[in-house]
């Protein structure tokens, strides 16, 4: 699949067309209650005058009423359909928008993740998605509503009444200029609005997150005025920009008031007698009712597109963040190419990575792992031994050399364990989703938890991490530990397991994972510690991404 | 906190009682409150009157034109429904701007009390909970909860009771003329007002409230997938992650669907019932008028007027299907705490301050291990002492329990013979100083931040501690001097300048006790000598604690007298 890089603009257009069936439905049945609307308002203007004018009593009418009152739920049920409709094209939208920002962070993998921050990514994949709602909810369908109704009222108004389609259609030209003078009216009014908020959101947390401090220095009551103070203050600026800024919807508010009113006093000349031009000598009451309340319906999509004007603005700005995540080009590896021997696990030759900013982190190497070995890998932090785990572990393509990889089940583990929101038995069915309990307690058993389990007030259905438990950087090492056990994978990659854990519990650990990799597993592992180098079959040290291999006192 | 236990109705009463304190403070503003009621309400008039009259003016015409036309003798006065007309088109424009403007000042002003309000509940709140709180994600929502109050009084308090008065005032204009057919509109309008009000709220009130713990329950999920990633991947469990993420979004989008279709339904409903009594005030007043009870033009009027008035129902359904969400913003901003109360209080003696600790432990609600476990020392008054400890090892908490921001769970904190957490902030502040690990700069001046330590300071006393901590140099060097802003968080400044920023502010009071977490914390070895010279001055009499992570205590070690170290909450006498 060739990447193209995308816009907010054509982006939004896909995911749109992605729902289109659905989202032409709505406007569709958006323009159908428009129709009934007008309908019912002729309906209304011809009974009007049969009752008025020529003062018929009401029962002959009543077969008129009884259409009009089917008019009426028609146009009711075209309405919540409109927006059923549009609602589920939104929610399949966002939920297809979810589902491509995840795939594509799983496509740019855990090296491109460890680099970013996965709060800020969550707001995209949470906070940013839901802002599309409006959008597709919204003001897709009015936008198409706008583009068609408008122009069907006028054509009824130009059979009642030429001058006042005339009327109304000299207002025509001048329509997209209210809409883009609305439009930038109420992208002004967001984006004055937006930065004033941003700004006083900002002193206002400001002063929040330095509470300790305020505290400290006794300056609590101080500063609670100024927080006052700060948000008077912005209102009296914010003020000044929206005086001006909500004049713009006023004048679409003023000529939607002036067309009834220019309407009203031409029609009632008209019917005086006193126009005798055009075709204003054949009006009728009916005729000039049903244009006189045809006239408001003419601007009344419009009104309602402003309204939902900053829906767009906000999904832009939304799709505008989002799109950057989805045009970052991978690192992972995507192609496999497994090695010739059988008993080789991984194959490197003449292997290299580079980084776009850091230059080169590893290599150029040569490497050939055989199933079953034990590796220690030993070196300063930062020579390259976490991006040679990342590369055997296949979350990496070399930049240069070939790499061979076999793809047996395999364990990770590195210095950020990642721990899940749930109970410590979800934690350990990550590694493992059909584990059972016994299972699980010999996987914590090994990794040194039992005693951690006894305190535990659920055992393996606690509740860890936010919102439970809170574990130490050295159970949490050990939690992540816990899971090799329970994968039964062949294959073993780990970065400085016990870096958080004390003596004893380190030798305890180093000893189970020995233990473990004696059953015929290969496993390879950063670690300073002794009785783990000791131990490997191979020791290599590592510096600045060139591996060196040691031969320990032999 | 049993969601399941509570029926419908005393959902109601719970959100009546989690918003009752927010809508008390907005109803400080009763005033502007009502005019901007008002002025609303003057905007609805105009639009149904422009209609209404523009109904009357054209049937009129029409019936005098063909009685014109018949030669009877007609008068008819065009000018001053003309006139009319054009004030009402005129009014509904003007009447309508000022009306946003007005309602908008109010909003703002509103949000100024709010975050008054907030700020006073989070001013109370211990180490521990500011501690639990200080997450950015937290700050974030806490921006929107309040947000989400402040428009509690544009989308709920304002229009049911705007909506409500043009009901009742249109019912009595139609009862000028026909006092039983208003009844018959009152009475509709009044049910469908109920039904859009009440009966949405019960609708969506359980679906809008989950809406905030929908969307941070799939956040929480989608932050594991992310951080676990390389795990999820190495044991093939991505799918089985994902089912889960999928599963959860798929219910909170089920939530959304069902809130959605209630607002659907709402809406649809205000088009169908004024769609209806409209027809069946045309058939009754069609009878009327053929009877001769009212005359043309006056039932064109009333049918105009009833034509327009479901504007005044559209913005109900949406903002009532939504109380559930205002509802919940409101309990988790109640739940920070209520503003006030102190127990009884101590005071300070005017003589220099010993520390005294006695089997004190110390245990946060989420941990299992105490960060701090009975740790007893006694340090006179005057005296220094160094602690040394890993990060973790309980530092923070044993400076918070010194300057009372936190109370121990057990034993007792005694400084200078008092409890600090009994002493008046203000009081405390002045006599014990803390420089924490984690140096907060506020987004004003370099100015404003130093006087943070004391507000009376003059120019010649800043410049004085800049020179102390040897940046007078820099800070002569800057565009604004004094003036330059540090940014959000001191993020202008290095780490290094922020540290020493701290430390002149602290050089700027006159405390009894001092206690410094790590003073030279990135800060170069030379400079660090400067500073420690001008430190081991100002800290002569004064009682003093140095938290170091390991021995650069050899900048000071002359006039240390304790030597402790602290290791997983437990003191133990240092080597």
């Amino acid at each position: 699949m060739t990447e193209q890089s995308l816009t907010a603009r054509s982006w939004l257009k896909m995911l749109a067309t992605l729902e289109r069936r659905r989202l032409n439905l709505a406007a569709f049945l958006g323009i159908l209650a428009g129709v009934q609307t007008v309908v019912i308002v002729v309906g209304l203007a011809w009974i009007v005058e049969q009752l008025v004018v020529h003062q018929q009593a009401p029962y002959p009418l009543l077969n008129v009423l009884i259409g009009l009152a089917l008019c009426v739920l028609g146009r009711g049920l075209c309405l919540w359909g409109q927006e059923v409709i549009s609602l589920e094209a939104s929610l399949r939208i966002r939920q297809y928008a979810r589902r491509q920002l995840l795939d594509k962070c799983w496509t740019l993998g855990p090296v491109w993740l460890a680099y970013h921050q996965s709060g800020a990514l969550a707001t995209q994949a949470v906070e940013n998605i839901e802002a599309l709602d409006g959008y597709f909810s919204r003001f897709y369908t009015q936008l198409r509503i706008t583009s068609l109704l408008p122009l069907l009222i006028l054509l009824v108004v130009l059979r009642l009444d030429y001058v006042v389609a005339l009327f109304l259609l000299l207002s025509a030209p001048i329509i997209p200029l209210f809409m883009a003078l609305v439009g930038m009216g109420a992208e002004r009014i967001n984006r004055d609005q937006f930065a004033a908020v941003a700004r006083l959101s900002a002193h206002f947390l400001d002063r929040v997150r330095g509470m300790s401090t305020l505290q400290l220095f006794g300056r609590t009551a101080s500063a609670h005025q100024e927080v006052w103070w700060a948000t008077d203050d912005y209102r009296r600026l914010s003020m000044r920009t929206l005086r001006l800024a909500f004049l713009s919807s006023a004048v679409l508010e003023f000529f939607a008031s002036v067309a009834i009113a220019v309407v009203a006093i031409y029609v009632g000349f008209g019917l005086l007698g006193y126009i005798e031009y055009g075709p204003a000598p054949s009006l009728t009451l009916f005729t000039g009712l049903a244009v006189l309340l045809l006239a408001p319906e003419f601007f009344q999509p419009l009104r309602t597109l402003s309204q939902h004007y900053h829906d767009r603005a906000t999904a832009l700005g939304a799709a505008e963040s989002l799109v950057m995540v989805l045009n970052e080009s991978s690192i992972q590896r995507s192609t496999f190419d497994e090695p010739a021997a059988d008993n080789d696990i991984a194959v490197l030759q003449n292997v290299s990575v580079d980084y776009p900013i850091r230059g080169r982190v590893l290599g150029p190497m040569d490497l050939t792992i055989k199933k079953g070995s034990v590796i220690a890998i030993s070196g300063p932090s930062g020579s390259g031994k976490s991006t040679l785990l990342a590369l055997l572990a296949g979350f990496l393509t070399p930049s240069s050399g070939t790499l061979q990889l076999a793809q047996p089940r395999y364990a990770w583990l590195d210095q950020q364990p990642g721990l899940l929101h749930g109970t410590l038995a979800d934690n350990l069915r990550l590694a493992n989703p059909d584990a059972d309990t016994p299972a699980m307690l010999s996987a914590l058993h090994q990794a040194g938890l039992e005693e951690l389990l006894n305190q535990l007030p659920d055992g393996l259905d606690t509740m860890i991490g936010e919102r439970g438990v809170g574990l130490s950087g050295g159970q949490a090492q050990r939690l992540a530990l816990a899971r090799i056990y329970l994968s039964d994978a062949d294959l073993i990659l780990l970065d400085e397991p016990t870096a958080s854990q004390d003596a004893e519990t380190e030798a305890f650990v180093i000893s189970a994972l020995l233990a473990w990799a004696a059953q015929g597993r290969t496993m390879i592992l950063a670690t300073h510690h002794p009785a783990a180098i000791r131990a490997a079959q191979l020791h290599f040290y590592m510096q600045d991404g060139c591996l060196k291999e040691v031969r320990d006192g032999t | 906190m049993e969601p399941n236990a509570s029926s419908q109705k005393s959902e109601l009463s719970q959100a009546h009682q989690a918003l009752s304190p927010w809508v008390a403070l907005m109803m400080k503003r009763r005033r502007r409150f009502a005019i901007g009621a008002l002025l609303i309400c003057l905007t609805l008039t105009a639009g149904l009157s422009l209609l209404g009259l523009s109904g009357w003016f054209i049937t009129a015409c029409a019936l005098a034109g063909i009685a014109f036309l018949l030669g009877l003798p007609v008068q008819l006065d065009v000018y001053v429904p003309g006139g009319g007309i054009r004030f009402f088109a005129l009014l509904r424009t003007v009447a309508r701007y000022i009306e946003r403007l007005y309602n908008h000042d109010t909003v703002l002003r509103l949000l100024a009390d709010l975050r008054y309000r907030v700020f006073g509940q989070l001013m109370r709140l211990d180490e521990a909970a500011l501690r639990r709180e200080r997450v950015s994600d937290w700050l974030g929502r806490l921006t929107a909860d309040i947000d989400a109050l402040d428009n509690l009084y544009l989308r709920l308090l304002m229009p049911p009771l705007v909506s409500l008065v043009v009901i009742v005032g249109l019912t009595l204009f139609i009862a000028i003329w026909l006092p039983a057919l208003a009844l018959w509109v009152g009475v509709a309008l009044l049910i469908l007002w109920a039904s859009v009000t009440y009966g949405m709220a019960r609708l969506g009130y359980v679906h809008s409230h989950r809406q905030v713990a929908d969307q941070e329950g799939l956040r929480r999920l989608v932050v594991d997938q992310l951080q676990a990633s390389a795990e999820l991947i190495a044991y093939r469990s991505a799918n089985w992650h994902r089912q889960h993420v999928e599963a959860h979004e798929e219910a909170a989008l089920d939530n959304q669907r069902r809130l959605g279709r209630s607002i659907a339904i709402g809406n649809s409903l205000i088009s169908v019932i004024t769609g209806l009594l409209l027809l069946s005030v045309v058939w009754l007043g069609g009878m009327l008028v053929a009877s001769g009870v009212i005359t043309g033009p006056i039932l064109v009027m009333l049918l105009l007027v009833i034509l327009g008035v479901n504007e005044v129902f559209v913005p109900l359904p949406g903002a009532f299907a939504h109380l559930g969400g205002s509802a919940a913003a409101a309990e988790r901003l109640n739940a920070l705490g209520s503003e006030g109360q102190q127990g009884q209080q101590q005071s300070f003696s005017d003589q220099q301050l010993g520390l005294e600790m006695q089997g004190v432990t110390h245990c946060y609600p989420s941990s299992l291990m105490p960060a701090l476990d009975s740790v007893s020392f006694h340090l006179a008054a005057g005296e220094w002492a160094l602690i040394t400890g890993r990060s973790g090892a309980g530092k923070s908490t044993l400076a918070a329990l010194l300057t009372g921001r936190l109370a121990p769970s057990k034993g007792v904190v005694n400084v200078g013979g008092c409890v600090p957490a009994a002493v008046p902030e203000q009081e405390r502040s002045q006599r014990i100083a803390l420089l924490t690990q984690q140096v907060d700069l506020f987004d004003a001046s370099l100015e404003e931040n130093l006087r943070l330590g004391n507000p009376d300071a003059d120019d010649e006393a800043l410049w004085d501690v800049l020179k102390a901590v040897a940046l007078d140099g820099w800070a002569q060097s800057l565009p604004g001097q004094l003036q330059t802003p540090v940014g959000e968080r001191g993020q202008q400044l290095s780490g290094g300048q922020a540290r020493r920023v701290a430390l002149a502010r602290l050089l700027l009071m006159d405390p009894s006790v001092v206690i410094l977490d790590e003073p030279f914390a990135a800060i170069d070895h030379d400079t660090a000598v400067i500073v420690a010279n001008t430190l081991s001055r100002w800290l002569v009499g004064r009682t003093t604690i140095f938290f170091v992570h390991h021995e650069v205590g050899r900048l000071l070690t002359r006039q240390i007298t304790h030597h402790w170290h602290l290791s997983a909450g437990k003191l133990s006498p240092g080597k």
